[in-house]
């Protein structure tokens, strides 16, 4: 038992300690197990998600462009068309009433031109007419060195340079030649002003918008019309110029300035042919980006989140792992401290199930084998030690049940013993006894006889219960035999030392009731019957160193063993006389008339 | 009751908090309410709405020019945000003059330029900004389109307001027109509604044509001078849309409503903390030309080819 204590409480305590270790280290891996492959996943996913808003922002930006561009080049080509139709018909010398109400008709179509002056094939002014300034018919003025003539000769089309009308409104003049020289030129004069109207209209995202540089980088529009009024101060055109330039060539992708306020923008730009202008989108980069920061935000999110249930999972499964080592440390440890009846209960299916329940079984065993040497203690009380393993290994007491049996009885005591211990110490009482049952001890367990009870110097035994024997008279004989003999030799040193003391002993043979009797965990074995009553009364009337026994035990053995007559004895509790023979034990082979020892 | 009370103060409080714009206008509610109207739309583009979040106080002069610097003065006093200044130069000037520290934002039809209220277009410098409609600048255009309709005319008449502030800058450009139209140019003169009917009589008798100059005393009167101008049969161009509206036969001006709601845009922009100085003076970009085809046969005239194709608007 205590050997088992140390073997659970030991390990236990490993187990404790390792148990923190153990739990922290499920955590630690089950943790990562899923928080690292989710965190790869995030990134990889954020770093895509990245690359393709960055992707989808420069194609937006690169087409928003191309169409801010397209609509500026629009603007511009629909005023070079319409001036192509009044370049279509050779002039003559006469004045041509025809093209000045074309003029003023293309006046009220395309509010942007403020003036516009048709020349003849030598260049000489043969119509103007203006919004603000009175016109003028037949002028025939020389222009034909004007270089909007020059330029509209070699290329049909000609742009000038953006001029700020009193320093504040841009304007183009734009030259057009027809499809063979008698047709002339016309040269009008453009308001830029009113590319707001197409500018303003262009939006990028939420707040992003568009503007247009000239070739030198002057601001020409942009929908706040008050910057485009003051395009032609530095200050005013340095920052969109800087953002232009910080773009790099066509499709490189979007590039990131600062506007004036500024705040970082992405920005593209596209060209307007022919003026040679550039149109540029810009964006604020808090918006340009916010699609990206929203998958960033939500992989962020979803980061936190999946790390949060992989640590609420891995503390589930951790706990779920560990638990049942818990369960078994602590169910190991109640075993140990004695507690056979309890059982580990887990219920996980697995090797833990296998080893609670391996747990139970040793608990179980340990029980029964607790219990064992319980009942093997317990029947060792009143059964020879032999007879008491046989009970125990046959698995049940049950021959230990009440039941009529053939027993023979044996009494015995010590004759003078009263005055003996009176006259004694009681330590040497004590020893004289020890002496006096060891011997007799011996002879019973010797003969697998049973115990039945011991009170002061006499003593109960049976033969034949609870386990049967072969001649249990012989046996029983043979036993009181041993017992005269060596109580006998105890007795011989004792006179030695001057105490008179003598030894009886009492059989008889009958059918008798045995069984258990008791309560709780305090019980005997005993024989109820008058076989008992009889064994007694012999016994009582036996003198030192005679072996009184019944008839029926002297029947069994007749002519084994020498048996004296002794005629027949009132015996008290007896109503009639009944034969009693005696019992040599001086003689142990022999047979013939009994003869009364002198 | 305390409830009420803190209901009330919180009112007062938010009525406090709102922007107040001061409106001086020379005429009356009525003869203004088509350019108040533009007005109130530019404002709204910039995201004001009178009474919600920003609050107009008004001076009407009723026509009474020689009140305008008392009723600036008051305007000033009052320490509004933004005084406007609509309608024609007196009333910029007037206010100009007033030494208002306000921001101030006008609407003409002269050159503020020339007229002193601006250092330039480009940089208006000091509180003041504005838009001007171009309208002085093209009187000689209405002499053209009258010398035009009457080409064999050899006198036409000019109708001037000596209280106005760009009349000889107007009558000096005009004279040089008349010089390089070939044409005779006499001049007369008028200030009040009164002298009026003398001009027309005068035409009827004298010249075959009337060319009011731009002045805002002229503009606001157009139905009564498209009046006149039936009841005497003489032709006639003003620079309001409002004469050939009204039964006269042509105009040639700037858009005021677009003028108009540019300077209730720039107003909005003020408010919303921009500095007039860095706001340009905007030139209006419609100059419009408009015809009335029932005055002109009712005059027993007949617009040329180009003139009705040049038109933006033909009444008939």
């Amino acid at each position: 038992m205590q050997f088992l204590t140390s073997f659970v409480l030991v390990p236990a305590m490993i187990v404790r300690e390792r148990f923190r270790g153990l739990f922290q280290k499920y955590l630690l891996v089950l943790f990562m197990a899923v928080a690292i492959p989710l965190a790869i996943n995030g990134i990889v996913e954020a770093w895509f998600g990245y690359r393709d808003q960055r992707a989808r922002l420069d194609q937006l930006l690169g087409v928003q462009a191309t169409s801010a561009a397209a609509e500026i080049h629009d603007f511009i080509y629909g005023i070079t068309n319409q001036l192509g139709w009044l370049v279509q018909v050779p002039w003559s010398d006469e004045p041509d009433e025809r093209r000045r109400t074309e003029a003023l008709r293309l006046f009220r179509q395309a509010p942007a031109i403020v003036s516009l002056a048709l020349l003849d094939n030598r260049g000489l002014e043969r119509l103007y007419v203006s919004r603000i300034g009175l016109n003028r018919i037949e002028s025939r003025t020389d222009r034909s060195a004007d270089p909007a003539v020059i330029g509209a000769r070699s290329g049909q089309v000609w742009f000038s340079d953006v001029s700020y009308h009193r320093g504040s409104e841009p304007r183009l003049t734009v030259a057009v030649v027809g499809n063979r020289p008698s047709v002339g030129v016309v040269i009008a004069e453009v308001n830029l002003k009113l590319i707001w109207d197409v500018i303003s209209a262009i939006k990028v995202g939420k707040t992003g918008f568009a503007f247009v540089l000239d070739r030198p980088g002057r601001l020409i529009a942009h929908p706040d019309i008050s910057l485009v009024l003051r395009g032609a101060e530095e200050a005013t055109s340095k920052p969109f110029r800087a953002i232009r330039d910080a773009i790099g060539p066509a499709g490189s992708g979007f590039a990131t300035s600062r506007d004036v306020h500024g705040h970082e923008v992405a920005a593209v730009a596209a060209p307007v042919a022919g003026p040679d202008w550039t149109v540029v989108v810009e964006q604020p980069l808090a918006e340009a980006y916010a699609p990206i920061y929203a998958v960033l935000w939500r992989t962020v999110a979803l980061l936190a989140g999946g790390t949060i249930l992989a640590a609420l999972l891995a503390y589930a499964l951790a706990h779920r792992m560990t638990e049942p080592i818990r369960v078994l440390e602590e169910g190991t440890e109640r075993i140990g401290a004695g507690s056979f009846d309890h059982r580990i209960s887990i219920e996980t299916g697995d090797e833990f199930q296998r080893l609670a329940n391996s747990f139970n079984k040793m608990a179980a065993e340990l029980a029964l084998g607790q219990e064992h040497q319980e009942r093997i203690a317990k029947l060792k009380r009143f059964l020879a030690p032999q007879v008491a393993d046989l009970v125990d290994r046959a698995g049940d007491d049950s021959v230990l049940d009440g039941r009529r049996a053939e027993v023979v009885v044996i009494f015995c005591d010590l004759r003078g013993f009263t005055a003996f211990s009176a006259a004694l110490a009681p330590e040497e009482v004590m020893n004289v006894l020890s002496e006096y049952y060891e011997v007799l001890g011996k002879a019973i367990t010797q003969f697998e006889a049973t115990l039945i009870s011991f009170s002061g110097d006499g003593l109960m035994v049976l033969v034949n219960a609870p386990v049967p024997v072969e001649e249990p008279a012989l046996r029983a004989v043979d036993l009181a035999v041993e017992m005269q003999k060596s109580v006998q030799r105890l007795i011989a040193g004792w006179r030695s030392r001057g105490y008179q003391v003598g030894f009886g002993i009492g059989l008889a043979s009958g059918a008798a009731t045995v069984g258990r009797i008791g309560y709780a965990s305090r019980f005997d074995y005993t024989a109820i019957g008058s076989v008992v009553n009889l064994a007694a009364r012999l016994c009582a009337s036996a003198a030192d160193r005679e072996i009184l026994i019944d008839s029926e035990v002297a029947e069994c053995v007749r002519g084994k063993r020498f048996l004296v007559e002794l005629g027949d004895r009132q015996i008290k509790g007896f109503d009639e006389a009944i034969p009693v023979f005696g019992i040599s034990f001086d003689t142990p082979i022999a047979d013939g008339k009994l003869r009364r020892p002198g | 009751m305390a409830g009420a009370a803190t209901w009330t103060t919180s009112l007062h409080a938010q009525k406090l908090a709102m922007p107040v714009i001061g409106y001086l206008c020379a005429e009356s509610p009525e003869l203004f309410a088509s350019r108040l109207k533009a007005f109130h739309q530019g404002l709204g583009e910039a995201g004001f709405v009178e009474g919600r979040n920003v609050a107009i106080l008004y001076q009407w002069a009723e026509g009474r020019y020689t009140q305008l610097p008392a009723l600036a003065a008051n305007l000033v006093a009052r320490n509004v945000d933004v005084v406007v200044a609509p309608g024609g130069a007196e009333v910029a000037l007037a206010v100009k003059a007033a030494g208002a520290s306000n921001a101030i934002v006008f609407e003409m039809g002269g050159d503020p330029v020339q007229l002193g209220v601006v250092d330039s277009l480009r940089r208006p410098g000091g509180n003041i900004t504005g838009v001007s409609s171009l309208s002085v600048d093209v009187s000689p255009k209405r002499l053209e389109l009258m010398h035009e309709l009457l080409p064999t005319a050899a006198k036409l008449a000019v109708v001037a307001n000596p209280t106005s502030p760009t009349a000889n800058s107007q009558l000096q450009k005009l004279r040089s027109a008349a010089e390089t139209l070939g044409v005779h140019l006499q001049v007369l003169n008028a200030s009040t509604e009164k002298e009026f009917e003398p001009i027309f009589s005068t035409a009827a008798q004298e010249a075959s044509g009337l060319v009011f100059t731009s002045d805002p005393y002229f503009a606001f009167r157009s139905r009564g001078l498209a009046e006149l101008a039936m009841k005497y049969r003489v032709p006639a161009i003003t620079q309001s849309r409002d004469f050939p509206a009204a039964g006269g036969l042509m105009s040639y001006g700037g858009d005021f409503a677009q003028s108009h709601r540019r300077a209730g845009m720039y107003v909005g922009r003020i408010l919303k903390g921009e500095k007039p100085s860095d706001l340009p003076v905007q030139l209006v970009t419609k100059v419009e030309f408009i015809i009335n085809v029932k005055a002109a046969k009712l005059l027993g005239r007949e617009f040329s080819p180009s003139l009705v194709s040049g038109a933006d608007e033909v009444i008939e």
